[in-house]
């Protein structure tokens, strides 16, 4: 069990300091904005300035976790499939278009993918282990393997998230996410996770990756009965759309594109929703499956304990 | 629970696998050159002398990728060797990288920019986890695939989730290492911090200037007791040691006193359980630009005090191959430990002033050497440590 | 040369992405680096890219750029004697 102790996420919800998101979903359509909280108040206008809508994210909400914990992080892990795009687009278009023999370094420094996990020890002045995690649909599922692991290593207080950034030519590069019913979007969540419970006694309770997954039902339902529960007992399913779960039941579905839009880390926000969705209706076991992109397949399982 | 390495493969400049890169080891050939095509022309690199395609041919690669994914592929492989899937042992892949496929996309994106004949499907071989999955593909791993991208520090950072997931007792055998190519987009980044070395670099050197970029690949196969004893495979050395520390001083730039590096070379000891004094020779980080040589003489001086073991930087050898560092220098390290080596820092000629610290100069052979610890940073001041040791 | 620093002013801005400053901001003698703007050594390396393209001028080694970039009379000064 992995409590969560605290959770940020800018996205095109309300999200940000919303203390159930899971009420406030609204559809997201092409002209949805990201919603963002005034970054002066968490970053400094010197580092503010050079940091792209990512990098304003992951930093915003890695602040907002801690300043909810009040203690320091043992590890920081990052998801990004994708990375910086928009520094990498504005550098590679300077260099394939540029006639001066001097380049400007700016972008190139904050293209690396590792940059949002860099700036975040950097603004909280953390020591720590820091890792950053680029599978693809999977980067958040694989980055909270790693603060699993983190935590039973002895860790005591873990930020893991993920984020991504959409920028117009990636309708070009990755055309297997336009093809969803959804538009493109940015976003990320980040968690501090701990062995120790807390209050509202809602945790991740397991995690199952898959890279070659087999039929999605019964992958379901193996997952769950590894940890002794059947797929009647879920209370809310958060799925991504493009496989359907046939055998749903009576259970409460609901398909988190339609709220996050399409990004590869999508995933991580719909655990916040997972996580506010069990604390506002008191319900048990939530469930989030990661199919987004076929080959790949993520399920985690979102739990509230009795405090 | 310890951690065997049973597989190891590598390609660099200075050669494919064991036997050529021992030969250029010892014989000091560096294979830092003058850059052959238009995007490393009008640079000191070090390059591998074949293209995409005469890669696909002499390795027979059966699946074709970006060219970081296609030399990622040929060090797996290479690693591999005698290994095979089995349904009993739980194998996965985690590789490093900083490049993924943008020596493809960079191609690709110049056609869209002059509206010359751009082919989007190219795309699909552009983000990192694409480039790892290619990888996986041509051997067949799927239990487990991941990327870890954090620049020059994602092959030692790979190497320590491997470790790490299996003493968690999450995967029982792991292939574990990075890749890059040259690019276009790397080379002119390098460029634009204005840390290349027109000349050939100079590790550790007070005059040094910079770095020399390189490309290649370095893997290593781990395994648990457990995988052992179905693989039946003989452990050629142990991974004992790992660490990493976020230096949090600058995106691009080390702490002068090196606090990140000391962190995670402190933490790699601990978790080996050996004292520094342990340690038979260090692989350093050393790219020659001002900044890490000096950030990383600190640390070492710090936490060696006046008993500085042997060390060096093999990179005025291979070049900086940024993400595959880490992966290349633990084959290197294993090599050491199998062969009782030690490697010179070529290209040396006066010590840092601040530091007074000579690195090793000569190739020495015939050596005990029980204990190898090899440092990677990356930007965002990501330190990584691990320490590989005698079986 | 105050044409010129009014100038420069503008343009650090903007090679700076220094959003919310106008050149009114920066005093002409105020120091650019450390406690004055809080600049760091990415933005030294923005000056010289500056340099270059605005004026034509190169500068080979980012240590040489110390003296240089103190503040708005220093890089005046400079571009007044190299132009």
């Amino acid at each position: 069990m992995y409590y969560i102790h605290s959770i940020a996420s800018i996205s095109h919800q309300d999200s940000f300091r919303n203390d159930n998101v899971y009420e406030s979903l609204t559809p997201i359509t092409e002209e949805s904005e990201l919603i963002t909280p005034n970054y002066k108040e968490f970053i400094p206008p010197t580092t503010l300035r050079r940091l792209s809508p990512v990098l304003r994210i992951g930093l915003a909400a890695s602040i907002e976790c801690k300043n909810e914990i009040q203690k320091e992080f043992d590890a920081i892990i990052v998801g990004t499939a994708l990375g910086c795009l928009k520094d990498t687009e504005k550098f590679l278009t300077t260099i394939l278009t540029t006639t001066s023999s001097v380049l400007s370094p700016t972008a190139f420094i904050q293209s690396t993918h590792n940059t949002i996990g860099g700036q975040i020890s950097l603004g909280l002045k953390n020591h720590a282990y820091n890792m950053t995690h680029t599978q693809n649909s999977l980067s958040f599922e694989v980055s909270l393997l790693d603060a699993i692991m983190c935590i039973e290593e002895g860790k005591k207080n873990v930020l893991v998230g993920a984020a991504d950034e959409k920028i117009d030519f990636l309708k070009t590069v990755q055309p297997g996410l336009v093809s969803n019913d959804y538009p493109l979007s940015s976003g990320g969540s980040f968690f501090s996770l701990s062995k120790e419970k807390n209050n509202s006694g809602i945790a991740i309770k397991a995690l199952y990756s898959s890279f070659n997954p087999k039929e999605l039902d019964n992958e379901i339902k193996s997952f769950l009965k590894g940890e002794g529960l059947e797929l009647k007992e879920i209370d809310l399913i958060l799925h991504s759309n493009s496989h359907k779960i046939t055998e749903i039941e009576d259970i409460q579905c609901l398909d988190y594109l339609k709220y996050t839009g399409v990004h590869y880390s999508a995933s991580a926000f719909a655990v916040h929703i997972a996580h506010d969705y069990l604390e506002a209706k008191n319900k048990k076991y939530s469930i989030v499956v990661n199919d987004m992109c076929k080959g790949s397949l993520g399920l985690i399982l979102v739990a509230k304990y009795e405090a | 629970m310890k951690v065997y390495v049973t597989g190891y493969g590598v390609i660099s400049s200075i050669g494919v696998g064991e036997k050529e890169s021992l030969r250029a080891l010892k014989d000091g050939v560096s294979g830092i050159k003058r850059g052959s095509n238009n995007t490393t022309k009008d640079y000191n690199v070090g390059a591998i002398e074949l293209t995409d395609n005469e890669l696909i041919e002499k390795f027979e690669l059966n699946t074709h990728g970006s060219r970081t994914a296609l030399l990622g592929m040929i060090a797996v492989k290479q690693a591999f060797r005698g290994h095979q899937i089995n349904e009993k042992i739980r194998t996965g892949l985690i590789s490093g990288t900083s490049v993924g496929g943008m020596d493809i996309s960079e191609v690709e994106y110049k056609k869209y920019l002059e509206n010359d004949g751009h082919d989007p499907s190219r795309y699909k071989h552009h983000s990192s986890g694409a480039t790892t999955r290619e990888i996986a593909a041509e051997i067949g791993v799927t239990d487990f695939i991941n990327t870890i991208s954090t620049a020059c520090s994602s092959a030692a950072n790979a190497i320590m989730m491997g470790a790490r997931m299996i003493r968690n007792g999450m995967i029982d055998r792991i292939i574990v290492g990075g890749t890059d190519a040259l690019t276009s987009f790397t080379i002119s980044g390098f460029r634009s911090l204005m840390i290349l070395d027109e000349d050939w670099c100079r590790p550790f050197d007070e005059t040094r200037k910079g770095l020399n970029l390189g490309e290649g690949a370095g893997y290593l196969v781990l395994e648990s007791d457990r995988s052992l004893a179905v693989s039946g495979k003989e452990p050629v050395a142990e991974l004992s040691g790992w660490s990493n520390a976020s230096d949090a001083f600058h995106q691009t730039a080390s702490s002068p006193e090196g606090h990140g590096a000391k962190i995670s070379m402190m933490e790699a000891l601990k978790v080996a359980g050996i004292a520094p004094s342990d340690i038979d020779y260090i692989n350093a980080h050393g790219t020659a630009t001002p900044n890490n040589d000096l950030s990383e003489s600190q640390a070492i001086k710090s936490i060696f005090k006046d008993s500085i073991p042997p060390f060096s930087s093999t990179k005025s050898y291979t070049g900086h191959t940024l993400a595959a560092s880490g992966g290349i220098e633990a084959v290197f390290a294993i090599l050491a430990l199998r062969n009782g080596l030690l490697y010179p820092n070529l290209n040396f000629e006066n010590a840092i002033k601040e530091t007074g610290l000579v690195p090793q100069t000569k190739f020495e052979d015939s050596l005990n050497i029980k204990h190898v610890l090899s440092n990677s940073f990356g930007f965002g001041g990501n330190n990584s440590s691990i320490i590989l040791s005698a079986i | 040369m105050s044409d010129l620093k009014e100038k420069l002013k503008a343009q650090i801005i903007k090679q700076l992405n220094l959003e919310d400053m106008n050149p009114e901001d920066i005093k002409d003698d105020a120091p650019l680096f450390g406690d004055g703007l809080g600049l760091d050594s990415i933005d030294a390396l923005e000056f010289i890219v500056l340099l270059e393209q605005h004026y034509d001028i190169k500068i080979a080694d980012p240590s040489e750029g110390k003296e240089v970039f103190q503040s708005v009379n220093s890089l005046a000064a400079y571009i007044e004697k190299n132009s």
